[in-house]
């Protein structure tokens, strides 16, 4: 019966919260701006409140870090494995006599 | 055969051999972050003259290839430099998609995930994708649809790890400018890997 009751009131307070905080649409923009610089006091309360009840927003910051770790981790990797086929060969003729000249 | 080789005895810098040996992955890392393949050219070009004017300075401390990438690292500068110049960001720049669709809804909530797009739980950590070999093809793929501008702004944050106020100076843009590339990059990217990664079906 508490216990019934309790999952109520969450719910109410959850509803109420979502009608009166900034939206996901907002809140995203925040997250992204939070990866950037430091927020207000209120800025900071408002995101805190609604990561609290939205999984949506919670999941977005948490794969926005992932992505941030991984490209980092990775960051002298890129060139070796992506897609680009490298340099052409006329590029590379072109290059390569300039370096002749050079000398 | 390599024309230059014989030329130069010991320990003068033999271009040709950078250009084979460094070529590629110099011109890799260039397009990955200038998204233009003559500028990639015109920077490894670049790059190599000024390692020959500047080869005494390199004592093996670090290994050839980190040189050159240290000097390519410059010259990807200049080149964002010269191009700001030459073409200023106009009013009507085009920061990248809004991604609207991703937060409409029937009306009390519009402003909310809309379900279709909304992020599904990954399962992953940064160690597991690490390990995965198309991380940076899915990446440079979900970046090619964005404006230039800000798929470089974006890769120089990300995986450069630059500050704001550099890049902002680099591209010429102000702060707020930047915050908004960078929000769109990542509200199109992070849907774009998921639907690559995380929902193969």
């Amino acid at each position: 019966m508490a216990l019934k009751l309790y999952d109520k009131l969450k719910h109410s307070i959850r509803y109420w919260l979502l009608r009166t905080l900034p939206t996901c649409q907002q809140t995203v923009e925040k997250i992204s701006e939070s990866m950037e610089r430091s927020l207000s006091l209120q800025e900071r309360i408002n995101l805190k409140l609604h990561l609290w009840i939205c999984v949506w927003c919670q999941w977005y910051l948490e794969h926005l870090q992932i992505i941030r770790q991984t490209a980092r981790a990775k960051a002298d990797e890129p060139p070796e494995i992506i897609s680009s086929p490298g340099l052409s060969n006329e590029a590379r003729e072109r290059i390569r006599r300039r370096l002749t000249n050079q000398n | 055969m390599n024309a230059t080789q014989g030329k130069f005895p010991d320990k003068s810098p033999d271009p040709g051999r950078w250009l084979d040996d460094h070529g590629d992955y110099l011109f890799k890392y260039a397009v990955f972050r200038l998204r233009d393949n003559t500028a990639a050219e015109d920077a490894v070009q670049e790059t190599f003259l000024a390692a020959l004017k500047a080869h005494k300075e390199f004592e093996g401390r670090a290994s050839e290839r980190t040189w050159l990438v240290g000097i390519l690292k410059h010259k990807v500068v200049d080149h964002f430099r010269r191009a700001t110049r030459e073409a200023p960001l106009g009013e009507e720049s085009d920061e990248g998609p809004e991604h609207r669709e991703f937060f409409e809804r029937p009306d009390p909530w519009q402003g909310h995930w809309n379900t279709d797009y909304a992020p599904n739980e990954w399962h992953a950590t940064p160690a597991e994708l690490i390990e995965r070999n198309d991380f940076w093809k899915v990446f440079n793929d979900c970046l090619s649809p964005l404006p230039q501008r800000t798929a470089s702004a974006f890769t120089l944050r990300e995986v450069d790890g630059l500050k704001s106020e550099e890049i902002c100076e680099m591209l010429s843009i102000k702060v707020n400018n930047l915050w908004v590339m960078l929000h769109r990059a990542r509200l199109h990217l992070r849907n774009c890997l998921e639907l690559n990664w995380f929902r193969p079906e």
